[in-house]
């Protein structure tokens, strides 16, 4: 029966997400290629972030940074957006191992602070060095496909994050998976049982990070517009309300997430811009109250009735 | 003069600084809404003075108390629950960040707003170039705020118990500290102490909702220079980038006044990870 469910259910979830494309308006359409991306980015921010007990404050920076370098090697010297994003995510993996490497030795706090401040420095020089990156103004790149269609983005985004989802499926079922979960739980039995907390933890950021990086990508190349609304911590906080909301440290709660708070602030944009008002006071009661998020919510529920 | 402006910059960050270090060294929580209550005090301390009228001598100290409760009521609401999970506080003081800019833009709105100066003028100082009083009165005050702070934590028994629960909270609580109090009135006063800072700075460069994050980082980057949970190190730390940043604006770019701090975190972070009066531990 678990291998049934293991098995099947992501299957099942796959095949409904081809139909899609098929009946969905163009802007339904475009708001399913958006919560794909934050799908990516929620999840792997919750490799890190819910898996080993490290909060980062630049995926939407790292994420910036795969856009950027990729959107700039477009422009200026015509690369590939294809070649472009795997070099956009290879620059986010080296300064994601730079900035994990010198602070997660220090413990959590100094990686939270560090990473702030990597997004905040990123955020001026983009403004700044308007003459490389077109500042606030945004920098104009072409996209993925020849003729531009939405059908072709979004199976383009479904199958990036459905990859995504495995790689991270597999890791946090890995031994390595299990170490993460060694270092979370308790960080002093773990590394006296001749873990190397440090490495894990580096590594763990380092690809979460280039996922990050990658996801930026395609989503400025989809955008045909890279703008520092990409790197910023407004966008930060949404990512990680996500995860927080949906559900942290569980694999389904961050996709759930994603996919909620972007559909539902498609509704409220509406009444003006408001959501992240909303969505900040969502996200406080839930950490303050159900930790584990709507996942934890909805688990405890059907046990319960299991039970009864 | 951009030494004195540096060092005006200087006390201010060490007040500010003071208030993130206070709160990482007695609870491990790092305050990430510090910034915003930065800018609320500056806020407070111009709708208190201007639209109501109040004498701004009374309109400051009024506008640090009220952060003071904000701070105690986060504390109260939010940050008890979390203590012993590092990860949680981290997540809700930055969700609470966001959520206090967003709220001071909807409150406040979007346009820096100036209190009124204390004094007016300008000092000769010795013989060299004229100051402004306001820049030189700030100081003064500024001082006053250091010298009572290092008074109320190495002279008075608050002060005392503060220090107990830091190196050892078992060992205090079963001494008969009130830990729980302690941590609240120590977070109320790490709010108090951003408070001061804002009030203090908002008649010399006004404030505004976004400005917050800089502010935060500036501080955080002090107490990681200074070392975590010293005091020292953040009057050291707070006039070293204070001075910095205004060499730096002055002789290199003002864009990038707040890459020097960047640039100051990261030397620390690969010579001297635990900072210049850190202790080092593993």
């Amino acid at each position: 029966m678990a291998n049934f469910k293991k098995f099947w259910i992501p299957i099942l979830f796959i095949i409904l997400a081809i139909f899609p494309p098929f009946f969905l308006s163009q802007y339904w359409l475009h708001v399913m290629i958006i919560s794909l991306f934050y799908v990516m980015m929620a999840s792997s921010w919750n490799l890190i972030a819910g898996f080993t007990g490290q909060v980062s404050f630049a995926h939407a920076a790292f994420s910036g940074v795969g856009a950027y370098v990729s959107g700039m090697l477009a422009v200026n010297l015509g690369l590939s957006p294809w070649l472009g994003i795997l070099i956009g995510s290879a620059v986010a993996a080296l300064l994601g191992l730079g900035l994990g490497y010198l602070c997660i030795r220090m413990g959590g706090i100094y990686l939270s602070l560090t990473t702030l401040g990597f997004s905040e420095i990123l955020r001026i020089i983009i403004t700044n060095e308007d003459k490389w990156t077109r500042g606030t103004m945004g920098l104009q790149v072409p996209g993925f496909f020849a003729e531009y269609s939405k059908v072709s983005n979004y199976f383009l985004f479904l199958i990036v994050a459905i990859l995504f989802l495995i790689i991270i499926y597999r890791i946090i079922h890995s031994e390595m998976g299990l170490s993460f979960r060694a270092v979370l739980n308790d960080e002093l039995a773990a590394s006296s049982s001749g873990i190397n907390t440090v490495r894990v933890r580096v590594l763990a950021f380092t690809i979460s990070s280039a996922m990050a990086g990658m996801a930026g990508g395609l989503y400025g190349h989809y955008l045909m517009l890279i703008t520092p609304d990409i790197p910023s911590l407004g966008q930060m906080f949404l990512v990680l309300a996500m995860a927080v909301i949906g559900g942290m440290g569980s694999f389904v709660g961050p996709i759930v997430g994603s996919f909620a708070l972007e559909i539902l602030s498609e509704y409220i944009r509406i009444y003006g811009e408001y959501h992240v008002l909303l969505f900040g006071l969502v996200a406080l009661g839930v950490a303050r109250f159900a930790p584990e998020g709507m996942m934890g919510i909805l688990n405890r529920r059907w046990r319960g009735r299991g039970l009864s | 003069m951009y030494l004195t402006n540096g060092m005006v910059m200087g006390v201010i960050n060490a007040i500010s600084a003071i208030g993130v270090s206070l709160i990482v060294g007695i609870m491990k929580v790092v305050n990430f809404a510090h910034g915003e209550l930065y800018i609320f005090a500056g806020y407070f301390s111009y709708h208190l003075s201007t639209s109501l009228g109040l004498p701004p001598l009374l309109a400051m100290p009024l506008s640090i108390f009220f952060v003071f409760l904000i701070g105690i009521l986060m504390e109260r609401t939010l940050i008890r629950p979390t203590y012993g999970d590092e990860m949680y506080s981290l997540i809700i003081t930055f969700v609470l960040s966001i959520v206090l800019q967003n709220a001071a833009l909807l409150i406040f709105g979007p346009y820096p707003n100036k209190p009124p100066n204390l004094v007016s003028g300008a000092t000769n100082i010795f013989g060299l170039f004229h100051y402004g009083n306001q820049r030189l009165l700030s100081f003064g005050i500024s001082i006053g705020i250091l010298v009572f702070i290092f008074y109320l934590i190495k002279r008075t028994w608050f002060g005392k118990s503060i220090r107990a629960i830091s190196q050892d909270r078992g060992m205090a609580s079963l001494m008969g500290v009130d830990h729980l109090k302690v941590n609240m009135v120590s977070f109320g006063l790490g709010a108090a102490l951003a408070g001061a800072a804002g009030v203090i700075i908002a008649p010399i460069f006004p404030v505004t909702p976004t400005g917050s994050s800089a502010i935060s980082l500036t501080a955080f980057v002090v107490v990681v220079l200074g070392g975590m949970g010293s005091l020292k190190g953040c009057v050291v730390g707070g006039l070293i980038l204070g001075i910095l940043e205004n060499l730096g604006a002055a002789y290199i770019s003002t864009m990038y006044r707040h890459i020097f701090g960047f640039v100051v975190l990261i030397l620390v972070l690969v010579f001297r990870p635990w900072g210049l009066f850190g202790q080092k531990t593993q």
